[in-house]
Protein backbone atom coordinates (compact mmCIF):
# COMPACT_ATOMS: atom_id res chain seq x y z
CA UNK A 1 0.00 0.00 0.00
CA UNK A 2 3.01 2.39 0.98
CA UNK A 3 6.30 1.51 -0.42
CA UNK A 4 9.31 4.00 0.27
CA UNK A 5 12.56 2.58 -1.81
CA UNK A 6 15.83 4.31 -0.53
CA UNK A 7 13.83 8.09 -0.39
CA UNK A 8 16.31 10.95 0.31
CA UNK A 9 14.91 14.34 1.19
CA UNK A 10 16.59 17.31 1.77
CA UNK A 11 14.79 20.85 2.56
CA UNK A 12 16.37 23.73 0.79
CA UNK A 13 18.64 25.24 3.11
CA UNK A 14 19.37 22.81 5.25
CA UNK A 15 22.53 20.56 5.30
CA UNK A 16 21.01 17.54 7.08
CA UNK A 17 18.89 15.42 5.14
CA UNK A 18 15.09 15.39 7.08
CA UNK A 19 15.00 11.72 5.70
CA UNK A 20 18.14 9.67 4.66
CA UNK A 21 17.97 6.54 2.46
CA UNK A 22 14.67 5.38 3.96
CA UNK A 23 12.99 2.03 2.53
CA UNK A 24 10.09 0.59 4.34
CA UNK A 25 6.96 -1.19 3.35
CA UNK A 26 3.37 -1.04 4.68
CA UNK A 27 0.75 -3.24 3.82
CA UNK A 28 -2.68 -2.69 3.20
CA UNK A 29 -4.85 -2.83 6.28
CA UNK A 30 -1.50 -2.70 8.34
CA UNK A 31 -1.86 -0.27 11.37
CA UNK A 32 1.80 1.19 11.83
CA UNK A 33 3.39 3.79 14.46
CA UNK A 34 5.64 6.31 13.33
CA UNK A 35 7.85 7.18 16.42
CA UNK A 36 11.00 9.28 17.46
CA UNK A 37 12.14 12.56 18.28
CA UNK A 38 11.03 15.68 16.96
CA UNK A 39 12.67 16.52 13.97
CA UNK A 40 13.70 12.71 12.85
CA UNK A 41 11.17 12.78 10.11
CA UNK A 42 8.09 11.66 11.35
CA UNK A 43 6.14 14.60 9.49
CA UNK A 44 8.33 14.68 6.28
CA UNK A 45 7.61 11.26 5.86
CA UNK A 46 3.82 11.81 5.97
CA UNK A 47 4.05 14.84 3.90
CA UNK A 48 5.83 12.69 0.96
CA UNK A 49 2.83 9.90 0.91
CA UNK A 50 0.60 13.08 0.46
CA UNK A 51 2.96 14.17 -2.18
CA UNK A 52 3.13 17.83 -0.54
CA UNK A 53 6.47 17.40 -0.57
CA UNK A 54 8.89 15.56 -3.45
CA UNK A 55 11.59 13.36 -2.47
CA UNK A 56 15.45 14.51 -3.85
CA UNK A 57 16.10 10.50 -4.54
CA UNK A 58 14.23 6.83 -4.39
CA UNK A 59 10.69 6.13 -5.57
CA UNK A 60 7.74 5.99 -3.37
CA UNK A 61 4.31 4.13 -4.36
CA UNK A 62 1.32 5.02 -2.55
CA UNK A 63 -1.49 2.96 -3.52
CA UNK A 64 -0.27 1.49 -6.65
CA UNK A 65 0.99 4.92 -7.74
CA UNK A 66 4.28 5.77 -8.40
CA UNK A 67 4.37 9.19 -7.05
CA UNK A 68 7.33 10.24 -8.66
CA UNK A 69 5.49 10.00 -12.31
CA UNK A 70 2.13 11.47 -10.80
CA UNK A 71 1.53 14.52 -12.90
CA UNK A 72 0.40 17.58 -10.49
CA UNK A 73 -3.37 17.17 -12.11
CA UNK A 74 -3.79 13.84 -10.63
CA UNK A 75 -2.71 14.61 -7.36
CA UNK A 76 -5.78 15.31 -6.06
CA UNK A 77 -7.23 11.99 -6.61
CA UNK A 78 -4.16 10.75 -4.70
CA UNK A 79 -5.21 12.80 -1.65
CA UNK A 80 -8.99 11.59 -2.21
CA UNK A 81 -7.56 7.84 -1.07
CA UNK A 82 -5.48 9.49 1.81
CA UNK A 83 -7.34 10.32 5.11
CA UNK A 84 -5.56 13.36 7.29
CA UNK A 85 -5.34 13.81 11.12
CA UNK A 86 -3.79 16.69 13.00
CA UNK A 87 -2.75 17.42 16.20
CA UNK A 88 -4.74 20.36 15.99
CA UNK A 89 -7.75 19.34 14.24
CA UNK A 90 -8.25 21.76 11.85
CA UNK A 91 -11.84 21.94 11.77
CA UNK A 92 -13.76 25.03 10.45
CA UNK A 93 -15.03 27.19 13.34
CA UNK A 94 -18.48 28.40 11.01
CA UNK A 95 -19.75 25.05 10.30
CA UNK A 96 -21.34 22.69 12.73
CA UNK A 97 -20.09 18.88 12.57
CA UNK A 98 -22.36 17.57 10.25
CA UNK A 99 -21.00 20.19 7.76
CA UNK A 100 -17.64 20.02 8.58
CA UNK A 101 -17.67 16.39 7.87
CA UNK A 102 -20.06 17.04 4.58
CA UNK A 103 -17.54 19.77 3.51
CA UNK A 104 -14.92 17.04 2.80
CA UNK A 105 -17.28 15.64 0.28
CA UNK A 106 -18.63 18.94 -1.44
CA UNK A 107 -15.47 20.00 -2.34
CA UNK A 108 -15.03 16.93 -4.78
CA UNK A 109 -18.44 17.08 -5.79
CA UNK A 110 -20.04 14.07 -4.15
CA UNK A 111 -23.75 14.21 -4.82
CA UNK A 112 -26.02 15.95 -2.10
CA UNK A 113 -28.14 12.35 -1.63
CA UNK A 114 -25.22 10.27 -1.03
CA UNK A 115 -24.21 13.14 1.12
CA UNK A 116 -26.75 13.04 3.07
CA UNK A 117 -26.75 9.05 3.39
CA UNK A 118 -22.98 8.53 4.44
CA UNK A 119 -22.52 11.74 6.82
CA UNK A 120 -24.64 10.32 9.80
CA UNK A 121 -23.03 6.83 9.34
CA UNK A 122 -19.65 8.28 10.26
CA UNK A 123 -20.32 10.83 12.63
CA UNK A 124 -22.11 7.59 14.21
CA UNK A 125 -18.77 5.45 13.39
CA UNK A 126 -17.07 7.94 15.41
CA UNK A 127 -19.24 8.29 18.26
CA UNK A 128 -20.71 11.65 17.96
CA UNK A 129 -24.70 10.65 17.38
CA UNK A 130 -27.05 13.28 18.25
CA UNK A 131 -24.20 15.79 17.96
CA UNK A 132 -24.40 16.22 14.42
CA UNK A 133 -25.73 20.24 14.85
CA UNK A 134 -23.39 21.54 17.51
CA UNK A 135 -20.19 23.97 16.72
CA UNK A 136 -16.37 23.08 16.91
CA UNK A 137 -16.06 25.26 19.83
CA UNK A 138 -19.11 24.07 21.87
CA UNK A 139 -17.09 20.61 21.42
CA UNK A 140 -14.11 18.71 24.21
CA UNK A 141 -10.68 18.31 22.25
CA UNK A 142 -11.40 14.97 22.38
CA UNK A 143 -14.94 15.47 20.20
CA UNK A 144 -13.12 17.77 17.36
CA UNK A 145 -10.49 14.94 17.12
CA UNK A 146 -13.48 12.91 16.54
CA UNK A 147 -14.97 15.09 13.75
CA UNK A 148 -11.59 15.87 12.45
CA UNK A 149 -11.66 11.63 11.93
CA UNK A 150 -15.16 11.68 10.60
CA UNK A 151 -13.94 14.06 8.18
CA UNK A 152 -11.08 12.08 7.21
CA UNK A 153 -12.82 8.88 6.65
CA UNK A 154 -15.91 9.72 5.18
CA UNK A 155 -14.69 9.26 1.79
CA UNK A 156 -13.73 5.37 2.91
CA UNK A 157 -9.73 5.96 2.48
CA UNK A 158 -7.67 3.33 1.71
CA UNK A 159 -4.95 4.85 4.00
CA UNK A 160 -5.44 6.98 7.27
CA UNK A 161 -2.63 9.50 8.19
CA UNK A 162 -2.56 10.59 11.74
CA UNK A 163 -0.04 13.14 12.55
CA UNK A 164 0.10 13.39 16.18
CA UNK A 165 -3.62 13.26 17.07
CA UNK A 166 -3.41 12.25 20.79
CA UNK A 167 -1.01 15.30 21.22
CA UNK A 168 -3.65 17.97 22.61
CA UNK A 169 -5.79 15.26 24.77
CA UNK A 170 -5.42 14.11 27.94
CA UNK A 171 -4.63 10.37 28.14
CA UNK A 172 -7.93 8.98 29.16
CA UNK A 173 -9.60 10.54 26.20
CA UNK A 174 -6.79 9.31 23.96
CA UNK A 175 -8.09 6.17 24.71
CA UNK A 176 -11.71 6.77 23.11
CA UNK A 177 -9.30 8.06 20.29
CA UNK A 178 -7.30 5.17 19.56
CA UNK A 179 -10.48 3.04 19.70
CA UNK A 180 -11.89 4.86 16.92
CA UNK A 181 -8.80 4.43 14.67
CA UNK A 182 -8.73 0.40 15.63
CA UNK A 183 -12.30 0.58 14.68
CA UNK A 184 -10.97 2.87 10.77
CA UNK A 185 -8.37 0.06 10.79
CA UNK A 186 -10.52 -3.15 11.57
CA UNK A 187 -12.75 -1.67 8.09
CA UNK A 188 -9.67 -2.96 6.26
CA UNK A 189 -7.62 0.96 6.20
CA UNK A 190 -4.59 1.29 6.28
CA UNK A 191 -3.29 3.50 9.16
CA UNK A 192 0.00 5.19 9.90
CA UNK A 193 -0.17 7.06 12.78
CA UNK A 194 2.78 9.59 14.42
CA UNK A 195 3.06 9.79 18.08
CA UNK A 196 4.95 10.79 20.88
CA UNK A 197 2.27 9.04 23.14
CA UNK A 198 4.41 6.11 24.68
CA UNK A 199 1.74 4.78 26.55
CA UNK A 200 -0.88 4.46 23.39
CA UNK A 201 2.17 2.33 21.23
CA UNK A 202 2.45 0.28 24.40
CA UNK A 203 -1.02 -0.56 24.80
CA UNK A 204 -2.00 -1.61 21.25
CA UNK A 205 1.07 -3.51 20.13
CA UNK A 206 1.58 -2.41 16.71
CA UNK A 207 4.11 -2.50 14.27
CA UNK A 208 6.40 0.10 15.51
CA UNK A 209 8.81 2.20 13.39
CA UNK A 210 11.66 4.60 14.52
CA UNK A 211 13.17 7.36 12.79
CA UNK A 212 16.21 8.97 14.25
CA UNK A 213 17.64 12.00 11.88
CA UNK A 214 15.73 10.81 9.37
CA UNK A 215 17.05 7.30 9.23
CA UNK A 216 14.92 3.76 10.37
CA UNK A 217 15.95 2.79 13.49
CA UNK A 218 13.98 0.27 14.05
CA UNK A 219 11.00 -1.45 12.64
CA UNK A 220 8.84 -3.98 14.99
CA UNK A 221 5.61 -5.86 14.75
CA UNK A 222 3.67 -5.58 17.73
CA UNK A 223 6.59 -3.50 19.23
CA UNK A 224 6.48 -1.02 21.92
CA UNK A 225 7.78 2.70 22.37
CA UNK A 226 11.22 2.64 23.36
CA UNK A 227 13.42 -0.38 23.69
CA UNK A 228 15.06 0.94 26.74
CA UNK A 229 11.76 0.35 28.65
CA UNK B 1 -19.46 20.02 -10.12
CA UNK B 2 -21.67 20.93 -7.65
CA UNK B 3 -22.91 25.08 -8.98
CA UNK B 4 -24.80 25.79 -5.92
CA UNK B 5 -21.85 24.96 -3.12
CA UNK B 6 -19.37 27.28 -5.14
CA UNK B 7 -22.25 30.01 -5.73
CA UNK B 8 -22.48 29.50 -1.98
CA UNK B 9 -19.15 30.19 -1.23
CA UNK B 10 -18.72 32.88 -3.86
CA UNK B 11 -21.55 35.05 -2.61
CA UNK B 12 -19.66 34.48 1.01
CA UNK B 13 -16.64 35.33 0.16
CA UNK B 14 -17.97 38.61 -1.94
CA UNK B 15 -19.87 39.14 1.18
CA UNK B 16 -16.87 39.09 3.71
CA UNK B 17 -14.58 41.64 1.60
CA UNK B 18 -17.53 43.94 0.81
CA UNK B 19 -15.63 47.30 1.24
CA UNK B 20 -12.70 45.87 -1.28
CA UNK B 21 -15.92 44.26 -3.69
CA UNK B 22 -17.66 47.50 -3.75
CA UNK B 23 -13.85 49.65 -4.61
CA UNK B 24 -13.64 47.13 -7.75
CA UNK B 25 -16.81 47.28 -8.89
CA UNK B 26 -17.05 50.98 -9.08
CA UNK B 27 -13.37 51.04 -10.44
CA UNK B 28 -14.58 48.58 -13.00
CA UNK B 29 -17.72 50.43 -14.09
CA UNK B 30 -16.28 53.31 -14.44
CA UNK B 31 -13.25 52.33 -16.63
CA UNK B 32 -14.74 50.30 -18.52
CA UNK B 33 -18.11 53.40 -19.16
CA UNK B 34 -15.00 55.59 -20.18
CA UNK B 35 -13.67 52.70 -22.40
CA UNK B 36 -17.60 52.51 -23.78
CA UNK B 37 -17.69 56.72 -24.27
CA UNK B 38 -14.30 56.63 -26.22
CA UNK B 39 -15.59 53.61 -28.66
CA UNK B 40 -18.63 55.49 -29.54
CA UNK B 41 -16.60 58.90 -29.55
CA UNK B 42 -14.84 56.63 -32.51
CA UNK B 43 -18.05 54.87 -34.07
CA UNK B 44 -19.41 58.49 -34.36
CA UNK B 45 -16.34 59.72 -35.80
CA UNK B 46 -16.22 57.41 -38.21
CA UNK B 47 -20.05 57.52 -39.44
CA UNK B 48 -19.50 61.35 -39.47
CA UNK B 49 -16.47 61.44 -41.38
CA UNK B 50 -17.83 58.80 -43.67
CA UNK B 51 -20.31 61.33 -44.36
CA UNK B 52 -18.72 64.31 -44.72
CA UNK B 53 -15.35 63.03 -47.29
CA UNK B 54 -17.81 63.39 -50.11
CA UNK B 55 -19.65 66.23 -48.88
CA UNK B 56 -17.22 68.44 -48.29
CA UNK B 57 -16.80 71.44 -50.75
CA UNK B 58 -16.08 74.74 -50.57
CA UNK B 59 -18.78 77.04 -50.35
CA UNK B 60 -18.86 80.63 -52.32
CA UNK B 61 -21.57 82.45 -51.05
CA UNK B 62 -22.84 85.66 -52.86
CA UNK B 63 -24.09 89.05 -52.14
CA UNK B 64 -27.69 89.78 -51.57
CA UNK B 65 -29.29 93.26 -50.57
CA UNK B 66 -27.91 94.59 -46.56
CA UNK B 67 -25.19 91.28 -46.76
CA UNK B 68 -23.18 92.71 -43.85
CA UNK B 69 -20.22 91.27 -45.19
CA UNK B 70 -17.52 93.71 -45.48
CA UNK B 71 -17.13 92.36 -49.51
CA UNK B 72 -20.50 93.27 -50.22
CA UNK B 73 -21.04 96.97 -48.25
CA UNK B 74 -22.83 99.75 -50.63
CA UNK B 75 -22.95 97.63 -53.74
CA UNK B 76 -26.48 96.17 -53.25
CA UNK B 77 -26.78 92.08 -54.71
CA UNK B 78 -25.10 90.25 -56.98
CA UNK B 79 -25.35 90.91 -60.59
CA UNK B 80 -26.96 88.40 -63.45
CA UNK B 81 -24.10 89.07 -65.41
CA UNK B 82 -21.46 88.94 -62.39
CA UNK B 83 -23.14 86.16 -61.36
CA UNK B 84 -22.54 84.47 -65.17
CA UNK B 85 -18.83 85.94 -65.08
CA UNK B 86 -18.31 84.31 -61.74
CA UNK B 87 -19.63 81.16 -62.93
CA UNK B 88 -17.45 80.92 -65.99
CA UNK B 89 -14.33 81.78 -63.66
CA UNK B 90 -15.14 79.12 -61.44
CA UNK B 91 -15.57 76.34 -64.36
CA UNK B 92 -11.93 77.67 -65.87
CA UNK B 93 -9.93 77.20 -62.97
CA UNK B 94 -7.90 73.47 -63.32
CA UNK B 95 -8.33 72.55 -59.95
CA UNK B 96 -12.51 72.33 -59.99
CA UNK B 97 -13.91 69.18 -60.79
CA UNK B 98 -17.40 70.72 -60.61
CA UNK B 99 -19.71 73.40 -59.54
CA UNK B 100 -23.08 73.69 -58.38
CA UNK B 101 -25.36 76.59 -57.68
CA UNK B 102 -27.54 76.76 -54.85
CA UNK B 103 -30.86 78.98 -55.16
CA UNK B 104 -32.22 80.52 -51.93
CA UNK B 105 -35.01 77.76 -52.08
CA UNK B 106 -32.55 74.80 -51.93
CA UNK B 107 -30.08 76.67 -49.70
CA UNK B 108 -33.75 77.20 -47.41
CA UNK B 109 -34.49 72.49 -48.00
CA UNK B 110 -31.26 71.79 -46.74
CA UNK B 111 -31.06 74.00 -43.83
CA UNK B 112 -34.34 72.62 -42.79
CA UNK B 113 -33.12 69.08 -43.35
CA UNK B 114 -30.03 69.86 -41.43
CA UNK B 115 -31.31 71.53 -38.21
CA UNK B 116 -34.31 68.97 -38.37
CA UNK B 117 -34.32 69.00 -34.52
CA UNK B 118 -34.08 72.52 -33.91
CA UNK B 119 -37.94 73.43 -35.12
CA UNK B 120 -37.16 77.62 -33.37
CA UNK B 121 -34.58 78.03 -35.63
CA UNK B 122 -36.43 76.46 -38.72
CA UNK B 123 -39.24 78.55 -37.77
CA UNK B 124 -37.26 81.66 -37.28
CA UNK B 125 -35.16 81.42 -40.46
CA UNK B 126 -37.53 82.40 -43.85
CA UNK B 127 -36.21 81.46 -47.32
CA UNK B 128 -34.83 85.56 -47.63
CA UNK B 129 -32.15 84.60 -45.33
CA UNK B 130 -30.69 81.91 -46.95
CA UNK B 131 -27.83 82.78 -49.14
CA UNK B 132 -27.08 81.90 -52.63
CA UNK B 133 -23.95 80.13 -53.33
CA UNK B 134 -21.67 78.17 -55.44
CA UNK B 135 -21.12 74.50 -54.62
CA UNK B 136 -17.51 73.83 -55.90
CA UNK B 137 -16.03 70.19 -55.40
CA UNK B 138 -12.51 70.01 -55.59
CA UNK B 139 -10.71 67.30 -57.60
CA UNK B 140 -8.12 67.46 -55.00
CA UNK B 141 -9.27 68.60 -51.40
CA UNK B 142 -5.91 69.55 -50.80
CA UNK B 143 -5.81 72.31 -52.97
CA UNK B 144 -8.34 74.52 -51.67
CA UNK B 145 -5.84 77.17 -50.31
CA UNK B 146 -5.95 78.74 -54.41
CA UNK B 147 -9.22 78.90 -55.13
CA UNK B 148 -10.10 80.46 -51.81
CA UNK B 149 -7.57 83.41 -52.04
CA UNK B 150 -8.82 83.94 -56.01
CA UNK B 151 -12.63 83.70 -55.19
CA UNK B 152 -12.17 85.76 -51.98
CA UNK B 153 -11.39 88.98 -54.09
CA UNK B 154 -14.10 88.19 -57.01
CA UNK B 155 -17.09 90.63 -57.17
CA UNK B 156 -20.02 90.18 -55.86
CA UNK B 157 -18.68 86.99 -53.55
CA UNK B 158 -19.41 87.98 -49.75
CA UNK B 159 -17.36 84.98 -48.19
CA UNK B 160 -15.84 81.40 -49.16
CA UNK B 161 -16.08 79.09 -46.91
CA UNK B 162 -14.43 75.95 -46.87
CA UNK B 163 -16.15 73.09 -44.77
CA UNK B 164 -13.11 71.12 -44.59
CA UNK B 165 -12.09 73.64 -41.73
CA UNK B 166 -15.43 73.36 -39.82
CA UNK B 167 -15.35 69.29 -40.08
CA UNK B 168 -11.38 69.02 -38.62
CA UNK B 169 -12.04 71.32 -35.87
CA UNK B 170 -15.22 69.11 -35.18
CA UNK B 171 -13.63 65.72 -35.67
CA UNK B 172 -10.20 67.35 -33.67
CA UNK B 173 -12.20 67.98 -30.55
CA UNK B 174 -13.92 64.61 -30.83
CA UNK B 175 -10.70 62.99 -30.83
CA UNK B 176 -9.46 64.73 -27.96
CA UNK B 177 -12.17 63.78 -26.18
CA UNK B 178 -11.69 60.06 -27.38
CA UNK B 179 -8.03 60.25 -26.28
CA UNK B 180 -8.65 61.47 -22.95
CA UNK B 181 -11.68 59.14 -22.44
CA UNK B 182 -9.47 56.08 -23.03
CA UNK B 183 -5.94 57.46 -21.04
CA UNK B 184 -8.58 57.73 -18.11
CA UNK B 185 -10.00 54.33 -18.95
CA UNK B 186 -6.82 52.72 -19.12
CA UNK B 187 -5.78 54.19 -15.55
CA UNK B 188 -9.05 52.51 -14.11
CA UNK B 189 -8.36 48.96 -15.98
CA UNK B 190 -4.81 49.55 -13.69
CA UNK B 191 -6.74 50.09 -10.76
CA UNK B 192 -8.89 47.40 -11.22
CA UNK B 193 -6.27 45.28 -11.80
CA UNK B 194 -4.60 46.06 -8.37
CA UNK B 195 -7.98 46.09 -6.49
CA UNK B 196 -8.21 42.33 -7.71
CA UNK B 197 -4.82 41.58 -6.63
CA UNK B 198 -5.86 42.67 -2.98
CA UNK B 199 -8.79 41.01 -3.24
CA UNK B 200 -7.60 38.15 -4.13
CA UNK B 201 -5.13 38.33 -1.31
CA UNK B 202 -7.97 39.10 1.04
CA UNK B 203 -10.02 36.26 0.02
CA UNK B 204 -7.33 33.82 0.11
CA UNK B 205 -6.49 34.45 3.74
CA UNK B 206 -10.00 34.84 4.65
CA UNK B 207 -10.39 30.98 3.54
CA UNK B 208 -7.18 29.76 4.23
CA UNK B 209 -8.58 27.28 6.40
CA UNK B 210 -11.30 26.17 3.75
CA UNK B 211 -8.17 25.90 1.20
CA UNK B 212 -6.15 23.61 3.25
CA UNK B 213 -8.99 21.20 3.95
CA UNK B 214 -10.15 21.00 0.40
CA UNK B 215 -5.86 20.54 -0.85
CA UNK B 216 -5.82 17.78 1.66
CA UNK B 217 -9.39 16.14 1.01
CA UNK B 218 -8.50 16.12 -2.81
CA UNK B 219 -10.71 18.67 -4.60
CA UNK B 220 -9.25 19.49 -7.69
CA UNK B 221 -7.41 22.76 -8.71
CA UNK B 222 -10.85 23.97 -10.51
CA UNK B 223 -12.61 23.56 -7.40
CA UNK B 224 -10.42 25.49 -5.32
CA UNK B 225 -10.10 28.62 -7.35
CA UNK B 226 -13.40 28.68 -8.41
CA UNK B 227 -14.65 30.79 -6.03
CA UNK B 228 -11.70 33.45 -6.60
CA UNK B 229 -12.46 33.74 -10.02
CA UNK B 230 -15.80 33.15 -9.80
CA UNK B 231 -15.44 36.40 -7.24
CA UNK B 232 -13.87 38.66 -9.94
CA UNK B 233 -16.10 37.20 -12.28
CA UNK B 234 -19.41 38.51 -10.42
CA UNK B 235 -17.63 41.90 -9.45
CA UNK B 236 -16.36 42.35 -13.12
CA UNK B 237 -20.02 41.71 -14.32
CA UNK B 238 -21.99 43.86 -11.55
CA UNK B 239 -19.48 46.85 -13.02
CA UNK B 240 -20.21 46.19 -16.06
CA UNK B 241 -23.94 46.19 -15.88
CA UNK B 242 -23.15 49.60 -13.99
CA UNK B 243 -21.20 50.95 -17.09
CA UNK B 244 -23.77 49.64 -19.46
CA UNK B 245 -26.51 52.22 -17.71
CA UNK B 246 -24.00 55.05 -17.54
CA UNK B 247 -23.07 54.21 -21.48
CA UNK B 248 -27.40 54.56 -21.60
CA UNK B 249 -27.41 57.47 -20.18
CA UNK B 250 -24.24 59.04 -21.82
CA UNK B 251 -25.64 58.27 -25.25
CA UNK B 252 -28.85 59.93 -24.09
CA UNK B 253 -26.96 62.79 -22.59
CA UNK B 254 -24.13 63.90 -24.35
CA UNK B 255 -24.37 62.23 -28.05
CA UNK B 256 -28.40 62.72 -28.31
CA UNK B 257 -27.66 66.30 -27.57
CA UNK B 258 -24.31 66.72 -29.76
CA UNK B 259 -26.76 65.41 -32.50
CA UNK B 260 -28.54 68.51 -32.61
CA UNK B 261 -26.05 69.89 -34.50
CA UNK B 262 -25.37 66.79 -36.65
CA UNK B 263 -27.09 65.38 -39.91
CA UNK B 264 -29.46 62.50 -39.23
CA UNK B 265 -27.04 60.31 -41.61
CA UNK B 266 -24.21 60.45 -38.96
CA UNK B 267 -26.54 59.79 -35.96
CA UNK B 268 -25.52 57.14 -33.97
CA UNK B 269 -28.22 53.98 -33.50
CA UNK B 270 -29.13 52.27 -30.22
CA UNK B 271 -27.47 49.52 -32.09
CA UNK B 272 -24.54 50.76 -32.22
CA UNK B 273 -25.00 51.15 -28.31
CA UNK B 274 -25.65 47.58 -27.73
CA UNK B 275 -22.54 46.83 -29.60
CA UNK B 276 -20.67 48.69 -27.47
CA UNK B 277 -21.78 48.07 -23.94
CA UNK B 278 -21.70 44.03 -25.06
CA UNK B 279 -17.84 44.96 -26.03
CA UNK B 280 -17.16 46.77 -22.49
CA UNK B 281 -18.83 44.47 -20.41
CA UNK B 282 -16.76 41.60 -21.88
CA UNK B 283 -13.61 43.46 -21.54
CA UNK B 284 -14.58 44.23 -18.16
CA UNK B 285 -15.30 40.45 -16.98
CA UNK B 286 -11.89 39.21 -18.66
CA UNK B 287 -10.19 41.56 -16.99
CA UNK B 288 -11.45 40.63 -13.74
CA UNK B 289 -11.25 36.80 -14.62
CA UNK B 290 -7.50 36.86 -15.62
CA UNK B 291 -6.42 39.11 -13.16
CA UNK B 292 -8.10 37.27 -10.78
CA UNK B 293 -6.39 33.92 -11.90
CA UNK B 294 -3.28 35.15 -12.03
CA UNK B 295 -3.02 36.69 -8.89
CA UNK B 296 -4.37 33.57 -7.61
CA UNK B 297 -1.10 32.05 -8.24
CA UNK B 298 0.60 33.67 -6.07
CA UNK B 299 -1.33 33.80 -2.93
CA UNK B 300 -2.77 30.32 -3.21
CA UNK B 301 -0.31 27.40 -3.44
CA UNK B 302 -2.43 24.95 -4.92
Amino acid sequence: MIHFNNVTKTYPNQNRPALDRVSVDVDKGEFVFLVGPSGSGKSTFLRLILREEKPDSGTIHVAGKDLSRLSNFKVPHLRRRIGCVFQDFRLLPNKNVYENVAFALEVIGKPRRFIRKVVPEVVELVGLEGKAHRMPHELSGGEQQRVAMARAFVNRPMILLADEPTGNIDPATSIGIMKVLDRINRTGTTVVMATHDAAIVDSMRKRVVELEDGRIVRDQSRGVYGQAY
Amino acid sequence: MRAGFIFSEVWIGLRRNATMTIALIVTVAIGMALLGIGMMINTQVSSAKNYWTDKVEISVFLCQKNSPFDNCKGKGGITQAQKAKLEQQIKAMTEVERVEFEDQAQAYENFKQQYANNSVLVAATRVEDMPESFRIKLKNPENYGNVIETLQKAEGVSQVVDQRKIVDNFFGFLGTLRSSALIVALIQVFAAILLIGNTVRLSAYNRRRETAIMRLVGASNLYIQAPFVLEGMVAGLIGGVISGFMLVAAKIVIFDGMQNYLVAAARMTWEDVAIVIAFTMAVGVLICVIASFVTLRRYLKV
